[in-house]
């Protein structure tokens, strides 16, 4: 067990800046996700820790101990990890046990301390009866497993995993999400977790990074990354949300074009961005909520109504209501909402639209 | 109600398509017999006097002088009776020349013959002179003599009594004829006497002058069909039908049989895909099925045949006689130490060479990798050329920089190029490559996380080498060693050039030789080359049936960044090592070639006072000859690319587009083809392509097309395929989706995305087929010459400095040819 500390870390590759300025410290025994779009840097993150990129410049620490920095490289070979590839890279020359085998036959551990080890780890992803079997006769989900099992048997301190259920199928990817917190609280081992999928992201992580174009928008646990998130980018990323531009005003947030009107008391002042999460509004009696719109379009998902307001002018919240609330509403009617909570944040001061942030 | 008509429809498909069937079956069963009625015809109405008669309208103009000047004057001044006398002597004779058929048949022959002539007696004194020509009595040397010493006037008269004296046995004949017939009474003696008076009609001593008297023979020998259905519609009576099915019996019963197997064939097909519908891919498929069908296993199930049945009955007699040649013995055992050493050699420097290029951070990989891959598109004899300059024993470039440097005496050596090792390292040097590209495209396909995934397990770099890398490339490397085995022991450049001056024979220097010696060292060549095919038959089996089942290569869904391997303190080492390989291997030998393509004496360095000369680029320049066979042989090499490339992006679609059944079938020919070595098919086109199966193309520009593109095809089909592969099917459905037709979206999807490969594909057709040598030694021609052959000749008979000035050249066109498609293709264009 092992805690990981990214002090600096910039990656550029030729003029291309990856990753600027990455700093961040991972407990012992913590499940860390790093989160964010496709292109963020967040895998090549994972493989500067993982020792194979140089980071062109900081340095990484397990423990107290430096991998990689201006002077000093460790290989991956020597860094005591495990890691699970997307691709799962199952070797297709071996069986599968002597993929889940070889960390422990590099170390030269002895016959009978391997099969022990092997075993135990092979019951841990259930494939206990598959050992003999060549990969090709696996199916994705249990090579996987395989990848899994081979990453962990030789308990290593930090567990390094890219995306590995991005290519199993919906159901599967549910259930192996489970089992790999599972083992993670079974064997007690750091995890270094990289997903571009928030709900994987939320439902395994004890904290999750929040990346975007190499720089870290946000470390919090899932709670707070959802509920407060940092910045637009982070509220637009994690959940779903609706902004809109305004201006605070005496209490009040004016939002542009519509003419309509929050009520706000934070310390925010001037142009503001508002971002309303679409949970947080409900269907109120007629003049009783603090907005007014026209039913756009709405979309009945049986546990869910999922609905767009216009309130003017073009400018649109979204409405994920309890269908039981939202009975009667219908596209064209005009309806008033109730606003439970919703996120401001400053605009930029060199005018730079929010909305290319976010894309 | 609906499912009812829908079956109806099929039903009707089905019977339609197997009433199309039934015909062509019938059509090709029809063709066969008419070829067969053709040849019979020929048969029954005798041999000779067909090809005799045809052959007289083809040289009318001879036979009317000899008519109208030699033989009209004598029978117009003969008496009625005596004529007619001769005349049914004549008969008699004509008859008897006639060596097969029973007398009545040919006596019926002759006066149907004759009844059809506008001038019966004319035609057949026309007929029997002709006859006599190439059958008949002999006139001997000494009678000749004395018929031309005579005069005009006494030859007039000795023809008078002559002729008078083949009707009647009493009268007096002159004593030259006299002499001639002592002995001989009725029959025999009027043959002679026939002879000696048709040979005394014209000057020269002959009825007709040599050139017509050996087409006759030739006519009469080979059975010519044309002459024979020339001569019968020259007669009159016979339909364009007739002269047709006549004039190419043994063409059309090929045609017919073609015929036949392709609708069995398609028949099987249909019947295994139960789908009795007709496809235009069908006939796609069975054309280049036929093609190959043709002129790759015919020739090779001929050859084979033939070397088990030299005589038409079996016997190990050939092989016997072959095999316990000390001689032959060795060049097999030449060949298989020279080609296992090449493979061991040229894989241990592959792998190597494809990681390091490949995998780490080696400096200037790019440039190592064109230039590994450049010594794949440079004739094998070129670099037996420059090493034989650089290891001659006695002058040798190396050695004597050897001597100097050691102190050693002025003796030859101390390295011999002229012996098996040496041949051994210029086979490596020049062969290596295909392993090396064997080796590093298996290995750029390879998921590099499998490598990572054995870092992250505790294993070094090279440990990861042993237990990763290399175990999963095993079925690579062992296909890129097969095809270093194969290549080297088919080498027949490199072993000409080096092995003949030194006696280090091999199996296919022996071939060529042996198909030099006429009719028995053609049959023993065909022995000899089923040793080549063997060895070619194993290795292609391994390759593609055992090995292709163990592909491990995984290629991963999302494309990653190579793993690249740090090489640390070894970096400029490795890279340095690596320099001078290429230094040694590729810059070296081209040098040397260049400097000896300027020198005048050749055993002195460049440099010495009035040795350089740029005389021999001038000579090859400006010879008529050379520029000639440099056409032809970019001329071979570009249609049999543009050929080749069309059969590969057809077979391409197929095999990766269409579930079509037997769409394999083409594609484990074209495959047998190129594992087959260059001179045995070569051997068994020259054996099959001669006419005697109805295809005459011996020594025309399209034999020697033709097996380059059995030997090639499969280079240019390979890369297509590939590329092919790549493009996702989405691409093009898309396209149609769009709106676009099948060939809109061929033309502005398919194709632009894998123009490269085609232009690749087009390349690696065109390069070995341009600078070929083995085939060519073959079945070259005096108007079939190609650089190849010249530089070959030039270099073993006239001047190596001129060679070298041409081999230089071909290297510059190569490149040349490379570059242009590079810009051609915007650097996409790799192979």
């Amino acid at each position: 067990m092992s805690s990981v500390t990214i002090q600096n870390v910039t990656k550029a590759f030729g003029p291309t800046v990856v990753l600027e300025n990455f700093d961040a410290v991972f407990e012992n025994g913590e499940f860390i996700t790093l989160l964010g779009p496709s292109g963020c840097g967040k895998t090549t993150m994972l493989r500067i820790v993982a020792g194979f990129e140089k980071p062109t410049s900081g340095s990484v620490m397990f423990d107290e101990k430096v991998v990689s920095s201006d002077k000093v490289f460790l290989p991956p070979e020597k860094r005591d990890i495990g890691m699970v590839f997307q691709s799962y890279a199952v070797w297709p020359h071996m069986t599968v046990y002597e993929n889940v085998a070889y960390p422990l036959s590099i170390k030269k551990v002895d016959k009978a301390a391997i099969k022990q080890k092997v075993d135990r780890v092979l019951a841990a992803v259930h494939l206990t009866q598959y050992a003999d079997r060549i990969p090709s006769q696996l199916s994705g989900g249990q090579q996987q497993r395989v990848a899994l099992a081979r990453a962990l048997v030789a308990e290593p301190a930090l567990l390094l995993l890219d995306e590995p259920l991005s290519n199993l199928d919906a159901k599967l990817r549910e259930s192996m999400r489970f089992e790999i917190k599972e083992i993670q609280r079974e064997y007690g081992i750091t995890v270094m977790y990289v997903t571009h999928d928030q709900t994987e992201a939320m439902a395994m992580s004890d904290r999750i990074v929040v990346i975007n174009r190499g720089v870290i928008q946000q470390v919090g646990s899932p709670r707070e990354i959802y509920n407060n998130p940092a910045n637009p980018f982070v509220a637009d990323f994690v959940g779903k949300i609706e902004f809109v531009e305004g201006t605070v005003k005496d209490g009040w947030i004016e939002l542009d074009g519509c003419g309509q009107k929050l009520p706000y008391d934070g310390d925010v002042k001037g142009r503001v961005i508002v971002g309303i999460r679409p949970e947080n509004i409900t269907y109120a009696e007629e003049g009783e909520g603090e907005l007014q719109g026209v039913v756009k379009s709405h979309f009945y998902l049986g546990d869910v109504d999922d609905c767009r307001i216009d309130l003017g002018e073009g400018k649109e919240v979204r409405v994920i209501a309890d269908p039981y609330e939202s009975k009667g509403v219908e596209t064209g009617k005009k309806v008033s909402l109730k606003v439970r909570s919703f996120l401001v944040y400053p605009q930029q001061e060199d005018g730079q639209d929010f909305r290319k942030i976010l894309t | 109600m609906q499912v009812q008509t829908e079956k109806k429809t099929r039903n009707a498909a089905e019977i339609r398509c197997k009433i199309g069937l039934l015909i062509f079956l019938l059509l090709g069963a029809a063709m066969v017999a008419a070829g067969w009625w053709g040849i019979n015809l020929y048969n029954e109405s005798g041999f000779d006097q067909e090809a005799a008669y045809g052959y007289i309208h083809k040289l009318s103009g001879e036979v009317d002088r000899l008519y109208e000047n030699g033989i009209l004057p004598v029978m117009n001044g003969l008496d009625g009776q005596l004529k007619t006398a001769i005349e049914l002597r004549s008969r008699e004779l004509l008859v008897s020349a006639w060596t097969d058929a029973a007398k009545e048949d040919r006596t019926a022959a002759v006066d149907t013959y004759l009844s059809k002539a506008a001038d019966p007696a004319r035609e057949q004194m026309e007929l029997l002179s002709v006859t006599y020509s190439v059958a008949g009595p002999k006139v001997s040397s000494k009678e000749k003599k004395a018929m031309a010493a005579l005069s005009d006037a006494e030859r007039a008269d000795f023809r008078r009594q002559v002729l008078a004296g083949v009707a009647d046995e009493t009268s007096e004949l002159p004593a030259l004829a006299s002499d001639a017939v002592e002995g001989e009474e009725g029959l025999e003696r009027a043959g002679i006497l026939m002879q000696l008076f048709l040979t005394s009609v014209n000057g020269s001593s002959e009825p007709l002058n040599g050139d017509h008297i050996n087409g006759l023979k030739k006519a009469a020998r080979s059975g010519d069909a044309r002459i024979t259905a020339y001569g019968m519609t020259a007669e009159g009576g016979v339909s364009w039908l007739s002269q047709l099915v006549l004039s190419n019996t043994k063409t059309i019963i090929l045609a017919g049989i073609v015929l036949l197997f392709d609708i069995v064939l398609l028949f099987f097909l249909l019947k295994a895909d139960n789908s009795w519908h007709m496809d235009i891919k069908w006939i796609v498929i069975l054309i280049i099925v036929d093609f190959l069908v043709l002129f790759q296993v015919m020739p090779l199930v001929y050859l084979v045949i033939k070397a088990f049945f030299p005589e038409g009955s079996f016997t190990f007699e050939v092989f016997k006689r072959l095999y316990t040649y000390p001689m032959n013995l060795g060049a097999l055992s030449n060949t298989l130490i020279a080609a296992a050493a090449t493979m061991v050699l040229g894989t241990l420097l592959a792998f190597p060479l494809a990681w390091l290029v490949g995998r780490t951070n080696l400096y200037g990989k790019k440039f190592f990798r064109s230039l590994f891959v450049l010594t794949y598109m440079v004739p094998p004899y070129l670099g037996a050329m420059a090493w034989l300059r650089l290891l001659n024993p006695n002058v040798g470039t190396i050695n004597v920089a050897l001597r100097v440097l050691f102190g050693l005496s002025d003796a030859p050596g101390p390295l011999n190029i002229y012996s098996l090792g040496g041949m051994i390292w210029v086979l490596t040097t020049f062969y290596y490559p295909y392993a090396f590209i064997t080796i590093s495209r298996a290995m750029e396909k390879m998921d590099p996380s499998l490598e990572e995934a054995s870092r992250v397990s505790g294993a070094s770099p090279i440990t990861t080498v042993f237990k990763i890398t290399l175990p999963m490339m095993t079925p690579s490397l062992i296909a890129g060693a097969l095809l270093v085995f194969v290549c080297a022991a088919s080498c027949y450049g490199i072993p000409s050039i080096i092995g003949a001056p030194g006696k280090v024979h091999t199996v296919t220097t022996r071939i060529i030789e042996y198909n030099g010696l006429g009719a028995q060292g053609l049959s023993d060549a065909t022995g000899l080359s089923v040793f080549l095919m063997v060895i070619a038959i194993i290795v292609l089996y391994i390759s593609d049936f055992v090995i292709a089942k163990k592909q491990y290569i995984t290629v991963s869904g999302k494309s990653t960044r190579p793993n690249i391997v740090d090489l640390g303190k070894w970096r400029v080492l490795l890279t340095a090592a690596v320099g001078l390989f290429a230094v040694i291997v590729i810059l070296i030998p081209f040098a040397t070639i260049l400097i000896t393509s300027f020198k005048v004496d050749l055993g002195k360095p460049l440099f010495d006072s009035a040795n350089f000369t740029v005389s021999h680029w001038q000579t090859i320049f400006s010879r008529s000859e050379t520029m000639t066979c440099l056409k032809n042989s970019l001329v071979f090499g570009a249609v049999t690319a543009t050929v080749g490339i069309v059969i590969a992006c057809t077979m391409s679609y197929l095999l990766q587009r269409t579930r079509i059944r037997g769409r394999k079938i083409p594609d484990f020919l074209i495959t047998l083809g190129s594992g087959t070595p260059s001179v045995v098919i070569a051997l068994g086109l020259i054996m099959t392509m001669k006419g005697d199966f109805g295809l005459n193309i011996y020594n025309t520009a399209y034999i020697m097309i033709i097996a380059y593109l059995i030997k090639y095809l499969m280079m240019g089909m390979r890369t297509v395929v590939s590329a092919m592969s790549q493009i996702h099917v989405s691409l093009e459905e898309c396209s149609q989706i769009s709106g676009a037709s099948w060939f809109k979206t061929m033309f502005k999807i398919t194709g632009p995305l894998i123009f490269p490969s085609i232009a690749a594909g087009w390349f690696l057709i065109f390069i070995p087929s341009f600078y070929e040598l083995s085939m060519t030694a073959l079945l070259y021609s005096n108007n079939t010459k190609t650089i190849g052959f010249q530089l070959y000749e030039y270099w073993t008979y006239t001047s190596q400095q001129q060679a070298s000035a041409m081999a230089f050249g071909i290297l510059l066109i190569v490149v040349a040819i490379n570059f242009l498609l590079n810009k051609l293709t915007k650097g996409e264009f790799s192979i």
